[in-house]
């Protein structure tokens, strides 16, 4: 009903698209997949989107926050690219630029942050120059972000449903009683009833306040949703459910993800590829289960064994050593180098370059110089298999009983 | 577009239904507060001898349509006793309410006004306009109430004309509701702008700008229903002192002899000499009358304060 007759307003023209659209060189989705979903959106393309350009490429990101001490170097030449539909998981432990690095997809950076380099492509057109009020177009209306900890994000004193109708009303410009029942058709989407719409947030579970953030996150039918650690902070069964709505969401909606976690098991569940960061920089990047199954940069290796496994010795979890670096005064090689158990001469030196392996992942790392090796998991020069995932055959489970 | 229509007015319709649910939970809340009801009964009974004390008292006694003698002491035809003119003390205080408790309401609404609008804009836009803001604020805090009376009410008096109202107010009534606005306006500023200046760190601020709030939707939508329990509570506190500094500037002779507030009947009591002659009843009527509301209004704020604060409703 009133749907039809918002989209016929011209907020921007309706460009052809094209049978396939491009996709990044490592995406999990074909490019027929992706003009697929593209064609199936319910907005038209911003003006100056090129209609066969990739949904986001980021290139060379460089994110700084200026202290008084100088830049701190939060996010520093990252790279990656996001097809249409696809799942990418950002992970790597607290402050190494997860969420930085999500901010300023949106440009939300904190008064003292500042991109100081690179470009954030979405539909071929870069956002990084553009201004605040440009800015507009393409918040919540492509890029909407679930943020973290909904009890904050929500406004205390006013009902959810007239804070979902919010962004319907102001960037789609439709009126308040149509944002309002649209509102509510989002929150049964994301099961929450009708008759709970009306609730303050207060009066809400943790779990229906983080699906009312997910709702809202919905209201301009985005094309790509960030969530800023969306399951943190609640047990694991409400955990469960909000993943498997996201991933339902995704399906049903043709949306793309970016998950920002440092809880490795909801990536490996809910995410096509996955992104390591180590202090602003990319370690590793592939599709979710080569990177899970076979870890080439140390870093990864030792974060994917430091995460409990069923299957192996509960009492005997691997500890990475010492803490990241101060990003003020970064290492000059290699970032993880002076907490790497395989660190070389070279590895303070330089800075590794990003080298691609056939099955899709790139690492980031001296260990690895050339990528022509055809076998990578036999490839690989660690001294002992890799012990973690499923094979797992260090550890017996004899020790649980 | 009709199922539009009726789904429209059944959200409509859901909403007053919570609006007065909302209502309805909120006045249960406020009777388990004793000090809240008595305090409201107290404010309850005098709104009523001030909306109509004719039918109580009868017509206000002047000079002219007296019924007692000068002085004379409580008995059954005077509850309170007589006045240096012979007038009804009981007649004057109850009509006195009509007058104090107008200036009350007026002066209250000034200062919420102002000082609301400036503790948001101030608070919210931050750099030079809440520099300036707080500046202009800090002039008012320390501006003597009485003082600035002084000066004002004969300047007043003089543009406009003794006989001069604005909606049925004498000036002379005018110069203590602007005094009292013009000085208690500050305080509520400051405290409004502390809130607000916690609030716009709140990440749910920076949420509304992302999803396209402009400054004045934020300010309306989301940061005045945040510091309305503040400002309820401070117009009700208001509304204490408020009553109280009338009575104060009335007692001094600044208030008009023609509408007797409860200051005023005080000046006169001062004036003829009444605590001298041990006629009592002369003055404690109308000053009874001033501790009550007072304190009624201050149990009233507190029990608001109490109960319209965020945390103290998700305790429940």
């Amino acid at each position: 009903m009133s749907e039809d007759a918002v989209a016929d307003q011209p907020l921007d023209e309706r460009p052809e698209i094209p049978k396939e659209v491009a996709v990044p060189e490592d995406a999990t989705i074909a490019a027929g997949e992706a003009a697929k979903i593209r064609r199936g959106r319910q907005w038209p393309l911003p003006k100056l989107a090129v209609p066969g350009a990739p949904l986001l490429e980021v290139k060379d990101l460089q994110t700084h926050f200026k202290l008084r001490q100088g830049w701190v170097r939060a996010v520093d030449g990252v790279s990656f690219g996001l097809a249409d539909g696809e799942a990418l998981g950002l992970a790597g432990e607290s402050a190494c630029g997860k969420t930085t690095t999500a901010l300023s997809l949106m440009k939300l950076l904190p008064s003292n942050g500042r991109i100081r380099g690179g470009s954030v492509e979405l539909f071929g057109i870069d956002l990084v120059p553009k201004s605040e009020t440009a800015m507009q177009r393409y918040r919540w209306r492509e890029l909407s972000i679930v943020f973290q900890g909904a009890m904050n994000a929500l406004n205390p004193v006013l009902r959810v449903r007239d804070q979902i109708a919010e962004p319907i009303q102001y960037r789609l410009g439709q009126p308040e009683a149509a944002a309002r029942q649209r509102a509510e058709e989002l929150l049964d989407l994301v099961g929450i009833p009708k008759k709970r719409s009306g609730s303050y947030p207060h009066e809400l579970s943790g779990g229906m306040r983080q699906r009312a953030m997910i709702a809202m996150a919905l209201a301009c039918d985005p094309a790509i949703v960030i969530g800023d650690e969306p399951t943190t902070a609640l047990d694991v069964m409400v955990q469960a459910q909000i993943l498997e709505l996201l991933e339902r969401l995704r399906r049903e909606l043709g949306l793309s993800l970016i998950l920002i976690t440092h809880d490795l098991s909801v990536l490996a569940e809910t995410c096509d590829r996955v992104l390591v960061m180590y202090a602003g920089r990319v370690a590793e990047e592939g599709p979710t289960s080569r990177v899970f199954t076979a870890p080439r940069h140390p870093y990864t290796r030792k974060l994917v064994g430091s995460f409990p496994n069923i299957n192996a010795d509960r009492r005997t979890l691997e500890v990475i050593q010492g803490q990241p670096p101060d990003l003020l005064t970064p290492p000059p090689g290699c970032r993880f180098a002076p907490r790497c158990e395989f660190v070389m001469p070279v590895c303070r030196e330089v800075v590794p370059p990003e080298v691609r392996f056939s099955d899709g992942v790139r690492v980031a790392c001296h260990l690895f110089p050339k990528s022509d090796i055809e076998d990578v998991a036999g490839a690989i020069p660690y001294p002992e298999t890799p012990p973690t995932s499923t094979a797992g055959p260090a550890a017996t489970p004899a020790a649980s009983a | 577009m009709t199922a539009a229509e009726g789904a429209i007015q059944e959200v409509r319709n859901q909403r007053l239904r919570l609006l007065a649910r909302n209502a309805r939970s909120f006045a249960s809340r406020f009777a388990t507060r004793t000090d809240g009801v008595v305090g409201l009964a107290v404010l309850i009974v005098f709104a009523v001898l001030a909306l109509k004390p004719e039918l109580f008292v009868g017509q206000l006694e002047t000079a002219t349509r007296a019924t007692g003698h000068a002085f004379d002491p409580p008995s059954s035809a005077h509850i309170f006793g007589a006045d240096d003119l012979g007038r009804d003390v009981l007649n004057r205080t109850v009509h006195g309410a009509r007058i104090s408790m107008t200036i009350g309401l007026l002066a209250t609404l000034i200062t919420v006004v102002i000082g609301t609008l400036v503790g948001i804009i101030a608070g919210y836009v931050g750099g030079v306009v809440d520099t300036v803001l707080m500046r202009v604020s800090d002039f008012f805090l320390v501006l003597p109430t009485f003082v600035l009376a002084i000066i004002l009410a004969p300047v007043l008096i003089e543009v406009v004309g003794v006989d001069a109202s604005v909606f049925g107010i004498r000036a002379t009534l005018l110069v203590i509701i602007v005094v009292i606005g013009l000085t208690s306006w500050a305080t509520t500023a400051r405290i409004i702008r502390s809130q607000v200046l916690s609030l716009k760190g709140r990440m749910f601020v920076d949420r509304a700008r992302v999803i396209g709030a402009g400054p004045g939707r934020i300010m309306i939508a989301h940061i005045l229903p945040n510091v309305m329990n503040l400002i309820v509570a401070q117009a009700v506190l208001t509304f204490a002192v408020a009553v109280f500094t009338e009575t104060t500037l009335s007692f001094i002779g600044l208030g008009d002899p023609f509408q007797p507030s409860w200051g005023e009947i005080l000046n006169s009591a001062e004036t003829s000499g009444a605590p001298g002659l041990g006629a009592w009843w002369y003055i404690a009527p109308p000053a009874v009358a001033v501790v009550l509301v007072v304190l009624a209004f201050t149990l009233v704020g507190n029990a608001l304060d109490d109960l319209l604060n965020p945390k103290s409703a998700t305790r429940r």
